[in-house]
């Protein structure tokens, strides 16, 4: 099992929490609405005496409910019910009545959380539906997800639309968390009730919480999106009314990847659970159906048990307009139909067959050609102009020979790695053990609780060492927590050889609740080393490994679990095998060009190209001139660019403004400045989009639902596909 | 027993004074204002209004699409102009013009939340309206703000 880490407090939560004497997994939570210091004031001074004033009362509750079975729930309920609670039993028995009448379930429901809450501290969890299940199907309030992508060179325009259901019998708050690309300029919120179409605003953060928390409170039908981590986002749906139906549709834009002449084309459907660690209560928490609150964290993900079901499905089809011949395409993760409309075009459907959304979908194409030259994309609009380049590495790298290399392989062998996925990681180190040449030399790094290595120093990459390493290999097993910052410091703390160039390849999940920290140790750490991180398993944090990659000065690259480790492992040692295009500058020729991103140019590496974004002004016909050096030599490439002829896209300003907002994040890991968020916010606000500080926020003023707040219902999601529920998710 | 009585009405008490709304909650309100485009017998096709709250107690929390189908869809917005509480609505229509409204037509509702005593003003300024041919045509804006129950 893995080690939980010690739970913090909740902090001003205005929630009373009662838990059965008896261990038998039962709990009532009942949240009771305040307001702000007042309201926990209140609950401190008099809640506690109210308690035992209640217990006193000459009331049968305690007795009737402790232990007793009610008829009319089918349920055992444990504790003990005073005035100020019978309206949770109500609401309790409407939920009920939603249920088979030969129900064996047990379920106790809480009100929802007070209109107090600290935001960090609201959602998901500020009440809570909570059930004991035995292998079946869970009733939830999201129904399905439909996605529908369309790429055009390489910029997808997505749109996601959440279909949420009220299957109770009682009024609900609906809270989903969920992932996007990290990527993702999401710039359209629209909620949908019956035919009627509400766009939401995009507002500060905290100003949205306020709007969305009043609407609930007053029983209007509102929805809010926020952003916790670039690559997580919690969709909050208020007062859905029973049996009725409100969809969310959300819409972005964003970058594929390329790699070695593939397209990448990815959607993830599950956020996996992280680990946070001791003292951090701003991370993500895995918590198990139903146990809010139980990993102090300001977001928590509820998951499903083994064996339960819940009726979400997901649809998705992706139309692909590659502008050239698309030679082949691949789909590893899902059964998918394809149809090419020409051979320019592709669309391809996941089959409804594997609609169960528990791991990323990875849709990968190849065009014609043996070498595609960089790519301009520019957009005009009242705001002037933006372009993306994509920035291929020259030809001529391919032909150049490296020097020795120091490899250092940091495997993440924590719970959530168990199984299959350390067993991907594994088979990709061995393959790199045996792919090293003598003149290099190698280390082995593992993390969990703890980090420990293979050994002091480097090792000469003699049979001998290698047959060592492997078998050091051999013996590792996936378990414990996440504590990535002692393999960071373990692989970038280590005595390097000047004479060769030094590459720490991270082998890891991702599944943790503090990136921010680790980045920023990255950023501290690196010296002369380069990262390449690998995300194994079927819902990597990808923002977190693409970032590791970014900071690093190297790459990211991404092992499925049914693909090949070899592979994954050969094309690496291809990409080092030659030395990379290092101190770029851009000579941008007769294009008055400000404001790129990423600012620090990224070394070019053979088959991995960047993607460039900024504004633009003036319409010449030019020649952008790339001088950079390879090794002692200095190189330069020219990539005749005519802004007048480049194909067009519309979202570029959206993709520029989210480059704009990563750029500064990525900033403020390196260097704290409060000046930081005010930038971040104001240009997702021009721009309308989701950022850390931005919200967008849809209310439905036109009628007010029936009765008081509903209860909130965290939606729980399945783990991802190939980790193992009881190594990573919180119980109690 | 006296004791415990007193213990539980403080306690109740303390409760019900803790579920009271904070001031500026007790304030705030929703509603909606639907806007109409007047294009005469012309079909209307595409439209660019400017919707301002002028006195500083509303804000926008949320644009609905108009009745007829053809102006379903809610309307874009202009987000810099929408940090001042002025929105600049923009939509059109692609629809056969026999699909395309005429007369007075509901295209949109903008819905707001004041948190203020005095009543929110709002101001519509006409920007311009186009028909099927995307040819500007004469018609009249108005709005109206809608009555809650």
């Amino acid at each position: 099992m893995r080690p939980r880490p010690k739970r913090q407090p909740v902090g001003t939560r205005s929630t009373a929490s009662l838990t059965s004497p008896k261990n038998d997994g039962t709990r009532w939570n009942a949240s009771l609405p305040g307001s702000g210091a007042l309201a926990l004031w209140g609950i401190l001074c008099f809640a506690l005496p109210l308690c035992v004033a209640v217990m006193v009362l000459p009331s049968g509750c305690a007795k009737k409910q402790s232990g007793a079975t009610s008829p009319l729930l089918n349920a055992r309920a444990v504790g003990y019910g005073g005035p100020l609670l019978s309206g949770l039993r109500k609401d309790a028995r409407s939920a009920f009545a939603a249920l088979p009448a030969d129900s064996d379930e047990l379920w106790i429901l809480a009100r929802g959380g007070g209109d107090a809450v600290a935001p960090s501290d609201e959602a998901p969890g500020s009440g809570a539906l909570m059930a004991k299940i035995e292998e079946k199907q869970v009733p939830m309030p999201l129904k399905h997800t439909d996605v529908r992508a369309s790429v055009s060179g390489y910029i997808g325009a997505v749109e996601v639309t959440q279909q949420f259901l009220n299957p109770y019998s009682s009024k609900i708050e609906a809270v989903y968390v969920f992932p996007l690309p990290h990527n993702a300029a999401v710039n359209e919120f629209i909620m949908t009730i019956g035919e009627r179409r509400i766009r939401g605003i995009i507002r500060e953060r905290q100003e949205a919480e306020q709007i969305y928390r009043e609407a609930r409170r007053q029983g209007y039908v509102a929805s809010l999106l926020t952003q916790e981590r670039p690559n997580v986002f919690t969709q909050s749906v208020a007062n859905i009314e029973p049996g009725k139906e409100i969809d969310v549709n959300i819409k972005y834009f964003h970058t594929l990847d390329y790699a070695d002449g593939w397209y990448e084309f990815v959607f993830p459907m599950v956020v996996g659970p992280r680990f946070n660690p001791p003292g951090l209560t701003n991370g993500i928490g895995a918590v198990a159906r139903g146990a809010t609150g139980i990993s102090g964290q300001g977001t928590e993900i509820h998951y499903l048990r083994p064996g339960e079901r819940t009726g979400h499905d997901i649809s998705l089809k992706v139309e692909v307009d590659a502008g050239v011949p698309i030679e082949e395409f691949e789909c590893k993760t899902h059964q998918v139909t394809s149809e090419a409309m020409t051979p320019e075009r592709l669309v391809v459907t996941l089959n409804p067959t594997d609609s169960l959304p528990n791991k990323d979908f990875v849709l990968r194409y190849r065009v014609a050609g043996q070498r595609i030259k960089s790519s301009l994309l520019t957009h005009r609009d009242e705001r002037g102009g933006y372009f993306t380049l994509m920035l291929y590495p020259p030809e001529e790298l391919g032909a150049l020979k490296r020097q020795p290399l120091e490899l250092v392989f940091v495997l993440d062998c924590s719970g959530s790695m168990s199984g299959r996925p350390i067993e991907q990681a594994k088979a990709a180190v061995a393959r790199g053990l045996r792919l090293l040449r003598p003149g290099d030399s190698f280390q082995l790094v593992t993390f969990s609780i703890t980090a420990s290595r293979l050994g002091d120093a480097p090792l000469e990459a003699t049979a001998e060492n290698v047959q060592r390493g492997l078998s050091y290999l051999s013996s590792l097993q996936g378990e414990g927590g996440t504590m990535m910052i002692e393999g960071i410091k373990a692989a970038l703390d280590f005595p390097h050889d000047p004479q060769r160039l030094r590459f720490v390849c991270f082998l890891t999940d991702g599944y943790i609740g503090n990136e921010a920290e680790i980045l920023g140790e990255i950023h501290r750490r690196l010296g002369a080393s380069r990262i390449f991180s690998f995300g194994i398993g079927s819902s990597v944090n990808r923002y977190l490994m693409d970032h590791m990659g970014k900071a690093g000065r190297g790459a990211v690259a991404y092992l499925g679990l049914k693909e090949s480790a070899a592979r994954i492992m050969e094309d690496f040692f291809e990409r080092i095998s030659h030395p990379a295009l290092t101190d770029l500058q851009i000579d941008w020729g007769g294009l008055q060009v400000s404001e790129v991103f990423p600012r620090a140019l990224p070394d070019l590496f053979v088959g991995r190209p960047v993607i460039l974004t900024g504004r633009f002004a003036g319409n010449q016909d030019t020649g952008v001139r790339v001088h950079g050096r390879v090794g002692d030599q200095p190189m330069q490439v020219v990539i005749p660019t005519t802004p007048a002829e480049a194909a067009t896209h519309q979202g570029l300003p959206s993709v520029w403004a989210r480059m704009k907002i990563t750029a500064l994040a990525d900033q403020s890991t390196r260097q704290p400045d409060p000046d930081l968020s005010r930038q971040v916010k104001q240009v997702a606000l021009d721009y309308s989009l989701m950022s850390a500080f931005t919200a967008f926020v849809a209310v439905d003023s036109s009628r007010r639902t029936e009765g008081a707040q509903g209860t909130t219902v965290p939606v729980a999601v399945p783990v991802p596909d190939g980790v193992k529920y009881d190594t990573t998710v919180e119980e109690k | 027993m006296k004791r415990w009585l007193t213990i539980f009405c403080f306690g109740l008490a303390a409760g019900l004074l803790a579920q009271q709304p904070a001031p500026e909650e007790s304030r705030s309100r929703f509603g909606a204002v639907d806007i109409y485009v007047d294009s005469g017998s012309t079909p209307l096709a595409a439209y660019q209004l400017e919707f301002a709250a002028t006195n500083g107690v509303a804000r926008i929390v949320g644009i609905e699409g108009g009745e007829p189908a053809a102006f379903r869809e809610p309307p874009f917005y202009d987000p810099k102009a929408m940090q001042h509480e002025r929105v600049i609505l923009a939509s059109f229509s692609t629809a056969a013009v026999a699909d395309l409204p005429t007369g007075k037509t509901r295209v949109a509702t903008v819905h707001y939340q004041t948190t203020d005593t005095q009543p929110p003003r709002f101001e519509l300024k006409f920007q311009t309206v186009g028909d099927a041919q995307g040819t500007k045509i004469s018609a009249q804006a108005s709005f109206m703000e809608r009555k809650m129950p």
